[in-house]
């Protein structure tokens, strides 16, 4: 299974920054293939709200970053992993910037999905979505479950299966199971 | 009357939808009463570092955004991440979700988030206007917004007189939470009419990008 993994942490040297690279080493020694974009080491600008990406550069944002790497690693894989520590009550401002740059893969006009008003898919195919959060000091159950929530909105909207969502309170290994089963 | 804070969320800036809004707003506080509130935007760093400062002695902070990919866009996450509970409590926080999808749904995830915000800052809520087609207030002039822009003033005024938006007045401003099944079907059957994606086709055609519009550059396209 091809895995993309998005690590929204912003500091290397933090548990979380290893403990999500321990999970990539352990879904790599089970034969799965793993693409694992630290996105602190990434030049991400960030979403302005021009709309370019929808009505002057179809399907590519107009910046000039690594945001197009991101897009294709999401596309290529059949399971995208985001993984962030909940702080302040959501993931990381990090891992929200790589999320609001992926709007290229939405085409802009509407239509109908489940009842509600979503953007058309511009892709045949994309992949499966899983969820991996770390919780920070001052997390508590109510934070990851809203933070759950609104991540499975966001997979809905971009055509992402949720397949999977987890704490970090296991061992890596034990988390890489786990996604290997329900992806 | 305490002071208002007023934070533009929007990426776009000064000239976002967030911030038409949140000026309506503002009118309707200053009518009832209360001075010309400070503004700053989100969206520009300096601003952002100075609203973290600002926050500390604030009164009443007013925190408009636009719905971007479900959550809050990533330059408002940043300043929530430079924030701290005050000691004593915070200010009367409030908040606007605008949404370019037109049912309020979209925006209920994203206002229990902001709503336990306010609580993790120990600040007293005054509640989240939700509102959904932010993006057609590009496509018609500002005369033809005028029953939207006086709800706004209402409820600016609320916040200025009673410290919180009143219920029925958000409730009107977040107008179809969902659509019934009859009314996802017509609507269905509206979005495949051309005239329906008038307001993305105009700009893909005005940018000469309308032969590229389907264009897939990182995988296989849609319907090919």
């Amino acid at each position: 299974m091809r895995i993309t993994i998005l690590n929204g942490e912003p500091g290397p040297g933090s548990p979380f920054h290893g403990y999500v690279h321990r999970l990539a080493g352990c879904l790599r020694d089970s034969g799965h293939q793993v693409t694992l974009l630290d996105l602190a080491a990434l030049d991400l600008k960030g979403c302005s709200g021009c709309w370019s990406c929808w009505v002057k550069t179809p399907g590519r944002c107009a910046k000039e970053d690594d945001s197009a790497r991101v897009c294709q690693a999401a596309l290529d894989a059949d399971l995208l992993l985001a993984a962030s520590v909940v702080r302040m009550g959501f993931t990381s401002s990090l891992l929200k910037r790589a999320a609001d740059q992926m709007i290229p893969l939405l085409h802009p006009h509407f239509l109908i999905q489940g009842g509600e008003v979503h953007h058309r898919p511009r892709y045949a195919r994309y992949p499966a979505f899983g969820l991996l959060l770390g919780a920070g000091p001052d997390t508590d159950a109510e934070d990851l479950e809203i933070t759950q929530a609104i991540w499975r909105r966001f997979a809905r909207n971009f055509k992402f299966r949720p397949v999977f969502s987890a704490v970090a309170d296991r061992s890596a290994r034990e988390v890489a199971d786990a996604l290997a089963a329900a992806a | 009357m305490p002071s208002l804070l007023l934070l533009d969320g929007s990426p776009r800036g000064p000239r976002s939808n967030s911030m038409k809004m949140l000026a309506r707003l503002a009118e309707g506080w200053e009518q009832a009463g209360g001075a010309p509130p400070q503004v700053l935007h989100l969206a520009r760093r300096a601003d952002r570092e100075l609203a973290a400062a600002v926050f500390k002695e604030a009164e009443v902070v007013l925190l408009g955004l636009p719905l971007y990919t479900d959550a809050m866009p990533a330059q408002v996450m940043e300043w929530i991440e430079a924030l701290a509970p005050r000691p004593g409590g915070g200010p009367v926080l409030g908040f606007l979700i605008q949404s370019g999808f037109p049912e309020a749904a979209h925006s209920r995830p994203l206002q229990r988030c902001l709503e336990k915000l306010a609580r993790r800052l120990r600040c007293p809520c005054a509640g989240t206007l939700v509102r959904g087609g932010g993006e057609s207030l590009q496509l018609r002039p500002d005369c033809s917004n005028g029953r939207l822009w006086a709800l706004l003033r209402t409820l600016g005024g609320q916040l200025a007189r009673d410290g919180r938006f009143g219920a029925a007045e958000a409730a009107a401003l977040a107008g179809t939470e969902r659509y019934s099944r009859v009314a996802a079907a017509l609507l269905s059957a509206a979005f495949r009419l051309p005239a329906a994606q008038f307001y993305w086709n105009r700009q893909l055609r005005r940018n000469g990008a309308w032969d590229r519009r389907f264009a897939a550059p990182y995988g296989r396209a849609a319907g090919s």
